[in-house]
């Protein structure tokens, strides 16, 4: 499977990265509209992220200054459970992975960076809990935090489940062609956005060579 | 008669349920730092078919009652009450209260309003009593689970959710129903004296070098106990679902119960070491903590296997990530019992003198 940057239009926000289209490998469900509470199971127990509290499917939002693809539901859904997939990338030269990520539980496992060179390391995903009132430990930042929790049955309200923005470092001085994920189903991704490497880094990596 | 008891407080690990929580609750109230209680201890115990479908299921070694396998290091033990009856029940619960002592009580999440189980989910959960009002009929609760409650019920309400038969409707009610409540509920006990209480980290590296000695003791017959019950108790669960067999009520249940043994475990030793400055413990917490989430994994692949959608190997790669991250950590604590001062050394005395007068 090749993947790929979005097609959706970013010039008319400010924001770092390119984010990818994910939607062939989606194969979780996680939002709901109110309307149709029983169409998803982020997690075990059926509950799901009430839809009409998040950006529209599809689009374009930037989260502290990174851009992301808010998932564009599909058939398939609209996350990804981590169950060793490997998500090309357009090869290039990135200081950072950025994720839209939420897990059941927190957890965090290996992921590996795999580089046009052939070369692959191994790099820490730190994902953390989506379960209302359970503080973030891994340093990430809340993208959106929700005031309501979908049951199949019913809207729970005065619970805040959170989607996190997470962040992977990609410390090696080369072109990233892909990563591979863990298999550990209990981390769920909704949008991977690579950041080029800075001007800084770069210059670093000409001044060496010279 | 009117009761609210005082010092009954919220507390909670976000990587624990609710045995943690009310015996959380429940130590403090005794005067035990909780944390501490709860997170010196850190080892594996499960007997093969002892899972039960409750919230608070943890695994017991003969003999020894709920809160004294969760805590060994403390002189701290539990009763359950099993009344004939739901008045019984009321007034064995109510009688504690006057006395002044919280209790937890077993409740059926169905019949709770606060609960977002209400009228849709069976389970088997556990909250704190601590008042009633004989007047209005009312009782106080203290649940930590999100989303928190604390405030007033209609005894009524918690009358129902004692006494329910806690029976399954549908494909949710998973895991902790079909297991009536039966109104039972949870004396905390404290064994005072000489021997008894202990000053908070009284003897740190000497919890730890327990549990090592724990994790290297070989299981007795018929049961899976430290390092060895892991890889043998994964081993088993790999081969059944290889085989075709159901594994996900009992993996999903021990591996829950596995993973709040390890993150408030990791915390304490994080805590302690930073409270009294020993060398290597924010490290060594750190480490704690990864094999924690390895059980986050496997609890979900457990609950996913329902379906048929996790072959054996999934579950084989996880055990040998596991057990290899378990290895490193058990070494990880000699190496710490190695370079930690002893809880006589005057500079732990020193640190542990000037961490009780702050209080």
């Amino acid at each position: 499977m090749t993947d790929r940057l979005t097609d959706r239009p970013t010039d008319r926000l400010t924001g770092l990265g390119r984010p990818l289209d994910l939607r062939g490998h989606f194969d979780n469900r996680g939002l709901t509209p109110t309307s149709d509470l029983a169409a998803g199971a982020f997690n075990v127990w059926s509950n799901t992220f009430p839809a009409e509290q998040l950006p529209p499917e599809g689009s374009i939002v930037e989260i502290g200054g990174v851009l992301f693809e808010f998932p564009a539901g599909s058939e398939r859904g609209d996350n990804l459970r981590c169950g060793g997939q490997l998500i090309e990338l357009p090869p290039g030269r990135y200081d950072w992975l950025y994720l839209l990520a939420a897990a059941e539980r927190r957890t965090e496992d290996l992921l590996y960076l795999h580089y046009t060179d052939g070369s692959v390391d191994p790099e820490w995903l730190r994902v953390s809990d989506f379960w209302p009132q359970t503080p973030d430990r891994f340093g990430a930042l809340a993208a959106f935090r929700c005031s309501t929790l979908h049951y199949p049955r019913h809207v729970q309200h005065g619970v805040d489940p959170v989607i996190w923005r997470h962040r992977v470092p990609v410390p090696r001085h080369a072109e990233l062609a892909a990563l591979r994920l863990p298999d550990n189903p209990a981390a769920h991704i909704f949008a991977i956005t690579p950041v080029p490497a800075d001007d800084a880094s770069l210059c670093c990596v000409e001044e060496v060579r010279r | 008669m009117k009761v609210e008891l005082d010092g009954v407080r919220p507390w909670r690990h976000d990587l624990a349920g609710c045995l943690h929580a009310c015996v959380g609750t429940l130590v403090d109230h005794a005067g035990f730092p909780p944390l501490e209680v709860l997170g010196s201890f850190w080892g594996f115990y499960y007997r093969p078919g002892d899972i039960r479908p409750e919230e608070y299921y943890f695994p017991c070694p003969d003999g020894r009652s709920l809160v004294a396998s969760l805590a060994p290091h403390h002189p701290v033990g539990s009763r359950w009450w099993w009344p004939e009856d739901a008045e019984q029940g009321w007034q064995q619960v109510r009688e504690q209260v006057a006395a002044g002592v919280p209790v937890a009580v077993a409740v059926d999440n169905f019949e709770l309003p606060f609960r977002p189980a209400y009228r849709d989910v069976h389970s088997n959960h556990l909250v704190v009593v601590r008042g009633f009002d004989d007047e209005r009929q009312t009782v106080s609760v203290l649940d930590a689970i999100p989303p928190f409650f604390s405030g007033e019920l209609p005894l009524a309400v918690l009358t129902a959710a004692r006494d329910s038969a806690n029976r399954p409707a549908h494909a949710r009610d998973m895991f902790f129903a079909d297991d009536p409540i039966g109104n039972r509920w949870l004396q905390l006990l404290v064994e005072d004296g000489p021997g008894g209480r202990q000053p908070a980290g009284a003897d740190p590296a000497g919890y730890l070098a327990g549990n090592l000695r724990e994790f290297q003791a070989g299981s007795e017959p018929g049961c899976y106990r430290g390092r060895d019950g892991i890889a043998r108790f994964l081993a088993d669960m790999c081969d059944r679902l290889a085989a075709g067999y159901g594994i996900t009520d009992e993996l999903f249940v021990v591996a829950g119960v596995a993973l709040a043994g390890a993150a408030v475990h990791a915390d304490w030793v994080a805590e302690t070491g930073r409270r009294q400055q020993l060398p290597g413990w924010p490290e060594l917490a750190r480490q704690i903590s990864r094999t924690a989430y390895h059980w986050t994994a496997i609890r979900i692949l457990a609950a996913l296997s329902r379906t048929g959608d996790v072959p054996a190997t999934r579950l084989r790669a996880r055990r040998a990530a596991l057990l290899a991250e378990l290895d490193r950590t058990l070494a990880a604590v000699e190496v710490v019992l190695a370079t930690t001062e002893p809880s006589g050394h005057p500079n732990h005395r020193r640190a542990l003198a000037e961490e009780n007068s702050h209080g």
